[in-house]
């Protein structure tokens, strides 16, 4: 287990010097000097820059100067906003995306895992098939779409009551949390369900729920001892990739309820080219989703033991 | 169960050539023609594939049956909701306002007023139109200037009045023109009596109902009246059509709709058969070659699918760079097929190296089949199935990228609709105008759906382990 | 003879399924004596894991039914039952292995807990006692370390252990019948007679019942001490083990021995297969299941269920085939006590 971790690791570590060094190829295909696209810059700044960043050395050179600072955790200046830090920004605002993050995970695993559980107990009847017409919808919608209509929700559930009980924008309170967390959760918790579901049944048919109940046990003791620990495994492994998908939902999600996250920070910095903002996200970004699916990895090696003993 | 059947004599001859077990009672039947007929069978998977072909027709089709140009703006109607085709009334040029200036006012009271009554006898100095509503009211004593509010509802107290319009100069100008963004509805105007600096607490109300107004010149340059023709002024005049209703720049829906399938669909379509033909070039030429060069091949395929695909496809957006007048479709497709094929690639790979390992490659070796032979008649169709399955599964899975990066502003470049940038556009006037969101967002639902429910059906009916049921 | 545990009389049993019902158990009769072993022989799909499955009441509901029949445990009837009412022999009175053990323990939980479970579900006792017992019927079975195998999980056994360890389990609250289905076919040669071996030790310490599903002969003769031959949801000859393999009284026990090879066969000669396959239960035949593959078929065969006909009273052997009628022919090999003089 301390060698596969040891491993997985390093092969995060590789994993992220790609996606560094693909940053660093992008950006410098943008066409023309990225100094020159933005005319707010002044003259004073853009020397600090070009000494900063070896603009004016060759590229290979350029590429060692950006990989080293790198290394160091730094990320640079923003073009946009003067003397204000890549790392400051990302320790500014991704906490929030994080806070988002985490909460709509959690809400769609749970939700994903209920939901499966009882559309497979209740198999082709009718919550089965009510959930299932959901999940179908949960996956062909696209999340703003659920983003605008989640505060129109609101919108309209504050001139119903009379007061704005539930805020419709911005960030700070456990209200302000709860529908963008909902809206961000909602297309992987209908993926979750689906997949709970085949998983469930699938796990119904295995000889040992067979066994089980030779062995007298009842029905419930059944469900939760036999039925749901092992139906829930593969609805971990998928856990990884799916929060690259919710950390990249947010974008959109935090661009319309107005939430002070890095995803946001990252789109507008995208509009305005802030290069040194783009590619220092774009690297966190990467980090942060490599070595979250190989958390999510090893924690999968702690629930199913035929991982975790090999 | 049990017979109570008494056998004669005869019964016991025995019975001669037997037939010895089951005859095979099913036709064979291909790969493919099983499958086909599986999917007939599976009625969500064929309403689905129906839906697939209609949206092709819609996109393909549709421009011709409707003629419409997708940018051109049709002012009358701006935010128009889906409906029946709407009339107006001819109108000639706007004419200058001239308020009402009195100049026999009455003198301001000695005191001050505390509340300065309501204006009363409000009313419009000329039937009302979209081209401008003029109102008139009847002078109050003692009043330093009036506030004129719109509200769309009725007004449910002082501060419950609407838009704030804009304010008249003195108490003797009795007159106000509203000319902002009039739609043919009912409109609330309230006229608060101000001292010239605070607002009273009384105020008067008056609903109007502007009706659809075109001027001449304009009728002449949309085409609504024809050269020769001669129209009286303030007569009926139809306007032009937009079933689906019309944009926040006026643009006929359906038309943009149809023009943004196009984009959305052919990047959905493209794509996935562009990287998926990559990834099986590349994947089918690693698991062919295998050793160092496949360890090493797919190795890189790894890293980039570690690539985080979103973010990357920003950034790929940025670094293609879009010219003026360019729509930036080309560029999605190019960042997409870079991103995609690994996937593919992999999956293409695992069955190669699964298959070669098979009995009937090796029996079909030992037959003398050549390389070439086995992979074009063994190896390739027998991945066919996978492939199949993977293309239709990354068809709306490209299109939700596509929808998603135009809604964040990174997609295709205005004024190249595409439905992901109708819904950006949607999203600003959601609360007012819902129809602008909700058209391209259940195309978008829709398209991503029946590739879904297909995708299902295809791997049920694909699915060789299914065929020895029912 | 000692008393009857278990009675089974009349069992049918249908699966519903897209395609139509599948009529998989067609009026089984058998019963189990006290400290006996029955083996219920027949190929794949001839319903005898059906059968079983629904004395147990453990097959699933829908789209499986019993739709006639009882079974009788100690007078009492097990059919129909709610899971309530069924847990209370399930697991005490009769114990289940199966087929495969490598899937038929939970990949989750150790082997110890499994078995623990039982115990604690039915006995009552705590989780450490429970876990106590665990390890002694551990070794019970002669798994060896039986306490540092007990906190193991399954996929670290291998599929001789596991199935001792299934036995174990089984075994937990001593129960009167011990129902076998196919517990060697997937497990080696080898291991095969040491779980057999086992199985006997303990029926005779524990002094349990077995019912023992197999399709190979050679278990048969080697465990039971009666047998029941199936073929197309039926059974179609029943009778001590000699009866069936001394005087076998119907064509397809007779299929079955000849095919079956042996130390006395000789080595030249090939075995003979019964041609053809079972009929599809869909639309079962009218008259004997055996009919299109039986080389001594005859016209009455096609249209006309066989009776069941006594061959021996003593040792109840019984028969369904027509060739047991007094009319019919004699036929070379088959055991026709009544019909041996016509033809």
């Amino acid at each position: 287990m301390l060698a596969y971790t040891a491993k997985r690791l390093l092969a995060g570590l590789v994993t992220v010097w790609f996606i560094a060094t693909a940053t660093f190829i992008a950006m410098h295909q943008v066409p023309g000097d990225p100094l020159m696209n933005d005319k707010a810059v002044s003259a004073e700044i853009r020397a600090n820059l070009e000494k900063k960043y070896g603009l004016d050395k060759p590229v290979v050179e350029q590429y060692f100067i950006f990989m080293g600072n790198m290394l160091q955790g730094d990320f640079g200046i923003s073009f946009t906003q003067q003397n204000r830090k890549v790392n400051d920004i990302i320790r500014d605002h991704f906490p929030v995306s994080a806070t988002l993050g985490i909460l709509a995970i959690v809400f769609a695993t749970l939700g994903g895992v209920l939901w499966g559980a009882l559309t497979a107990l209740y198999r082709n009847r009718l919550p089965d098939i009510v959930i299932m017409f959901l999940v179908i919808l949960g996956i062909s919608v696209p999340s703003f779409v659920f983003a605008a209509l989640g505060q129109l929700f609101l919108v309209n559930l504050n001139s119903f009551v009379g007061s704005s009980i539930v805020p419709v924008a911005g960030w700070g309170t456990i209200m302000h949390m709860i529908m963008p967390s909902l809206v961000l959760g909602l297309g992987t918790m209908a993926l979750l369900t689906r997949l709970m579901r085949s998983s469930m049944l699938e796990v119904v048919n295995e000889d040992y729920i067979k066994t089980a109940r030779a062995k007298g046990l009842s029905p419930t003791r059944i469900f939760f001892r036999h039925q749901l620990r092992n139906a829930i495994l593969p609805v971990i492994t998928v856990l990884g990739p799916q929060i690259a998908a919710i950390t990249t939902g947010g974008f959109v999600v935090e661009l319309v309820f107005a939430i002070p996250g890095l995803g946001r920070y990252f789109v507008q910095a995208v509009q305005q080219l802030d290069y040194t903002v783009i590619m220092g996200t774009t690297v966190f970004y990467g980090a942060f989703l490599v070595f979250m699916v190989i958390i999510v990895d090893i924690l999968y090696g702690f629930i199913d033991p035929r991982v975790r003993l090999k | 169960m049990e017979s109570t059947y008494k056998p004669k004599a005869s019964d016991f001859a025995p019975v001669k050539s037997n037939v010895h077990g089951e005859q095979i009672s099913r036709p064979s039947l291909s790969y493919w023609q099983d499958a086909w007929i599986r999917l007939k069978k599976n009625t969500r998977a064929l309403i689905s594939l129906y839906i697939v072909i209609g949206l092709a027709l819609f996109t393909l089709v549709g421009p011709y049956l409707w003629q419409v140009d997708p940018a051109l703006q049709d002012l009358n109607q701006i935010s128009q909701s889906p409906a029946w085709p709407k009339t107006s009334i001819l109108v000639g040029p706007y004419q200058r306002f001239t308020p009402v200036v009195l100049d026999d006012f009455p003198a301001e009271p000695e005191e001050y007023l505390e509340n300065i009554p309501p204006p009363e006898n409000i009313r419009t100095s000329e039937p009302p139109t979209t081209q401008h509503v003029r109102l008139v009211w009847d002078p109050v004593g003692g009043a330093g200037g009036y506030n004129i509010y719109r509200n769309q509802r009725v007004p449910e107290g002082i501060n419950d009045l609407g838009l704030p319009l804009g304010s008249t100069l003195g108490g003797n100008e009795v007159s106000y023109e509203d000319r902002l963004n009039l739609e043919s509805r009912n409109y609330y105007y309230s006229i608060v009596p101000t001292d010239g600096f605070d607002e009273s607490y009384e105020y008067q109300t008056l609903e109007v109902t502007p009706k659809l107004a075109i001027t001449f010149n304009e009728a002449i340059d949309r085409g609504l009246i024809g050269p020769g023709e001669d129209r009286e002024l303030n007569s009926e005049i139809e306007l032009e059509f937009h079933p689906f209703g019309t944009d926040y720049l006026g643009r006929d829906m359906l038309a943009r709709l149809m023009q943004g399938a196009r984009v959305s669909l052919f990047i959905g379509i493209c794509a996935p058969f562009l990287f998926v033909f990559f990834g099986i070039v590349y994947g089918g030429f690693a698991g062919y070659i295998g050793g160092k060069l496949d360890q090493f091949l797919m190795r890189f395929a790894d890293f980039v699918v570690a690539l985080p695909f979103l973010l990357f496809m920003i950034l790929f957006k940025i670094a293609f760079g879009i010219g003026p007048g360019e729509s930036g479709v080309i560029p999605m497709l190019i960042a997409l097929v870079i991103l995609g094929w690994p996937g593919t690639a992999r999956l293409v790979r695992g069955q190669v190296l699964q298959i070669r390992e098979q009995g009937f490659i090796e029996a079909a070796r030992l037959l003398g089949g050549k390389n070439h032979y086995l992979i074009i008649r063994h190896i390739i169709p027998n991945t066919m199935g996978v492939i199949l399955v993977t293309l239709t599964f990354a068809v709306p899975a490209a299109i939700f990228t596509e929808a998603f990066l135009s809604f964040i502003g990174m997609g295709v470049a205005p004024p190249t609709p595409s439905w992901g940038s109708m819904c950006n556009e949607g999203v600003k006037t959601m609360l007012s105008h819902p129809h602008e969101l909700i058209f391209p967002a259940v195309f978008i639902s829709i398209t991503v759906l029946a590739f879904n429910l297909l995708g299902d059906g295809l791997t049920e009916a694909l699915d060789s382990r299914m065929r020895s049921r029912e | 003879m000692s008393e009857t545990i278990l009675e089974v009389q009349n069992l049918t049993v249908e699966f519903a399924t897209y395609g139509g019902n599948v009529k998989a158990v067609r009026g089984v009769d058998f019963h189990v004596q006290q400290g006996e072993t029955l083996a219920i022989v027949g190929e794949s799909g001839c319903g005898k894991s059906v059968t079983v499955q629904s004395i147990m009441g453990i097959i699933p509901m829908p789209p499986g039914k019993i739709t006639a029949g009882s079974a009788k445990l100690k007078g009492k009837e097990i059919l129909g039952l709610s899971a309530r009412e069924a847990n209370k022999f399930r697991g005490v009175e009769i114990g289940m292995i199966f087929q495969d053990p490598m899937t038929s323990l939970n990949p989750t939980m150790t082997i110890g807990d499994q078995i623990a479970e039982t115990l604690m579900v039915h006995r009552n006792v705590s989780k450490a006692e429970g876990r106590r017992k665990a390890i002694s019927l551990l070794e019970k079975t002669h798994i060896p370390e039986a306490e540092k195998r007990a906190a193991q999980y399954p996929f670290e056994f291998s599929g001789g252990m596991l199935q001792r360890a299934m036995i174990a389990q089984s075994l937990a609250c001593n129960p009167t019948i011990l129902i076998a289905d196919e517990p060697t076919t997937a497990l080696d040669v080898t291991i095969q007679a040491q779980i057999l071996e086992l199985m006997q030790e303990l029926q005779r310490t524990e002094n349990m019942s077995i019912i023992l599903i197999t399709h190979d002969l050679a278990v048969v003769a080697k465990m039971a001490d009666r047998v029941a031959v199936m073929y197309a949801g039926q059974v179609i000859e029943t009778g001590t083990v000699n009866d069936i393999f001394y005087r076998s009284a119907h064509p397809y026990t007779l299929g079955l021995k000849v095919a079956m090879p042996s130390n006395q066969s000789d080595r030249n000669k090939r075995l003979t297969p019964i041609e053809g396959s079972p009929p599809d239960l869909f639309s079962p035949p009218k008259g004997c299941g055996y009919f299109a593959r039986c080389p001594n078929a005859m016209k009455l065969c096609e249209d006309h269920q066989p009776p069941e006909q006594i061959i021996a009273k003593e040792s109840n052997h019984t028969s369904r085939c027509w060739l047991q009628h007094p009319d019919a022919p004699s036929v070379d090999g088959l055991h026709q006590p009544e019909a041996a003089h016509a033809g």
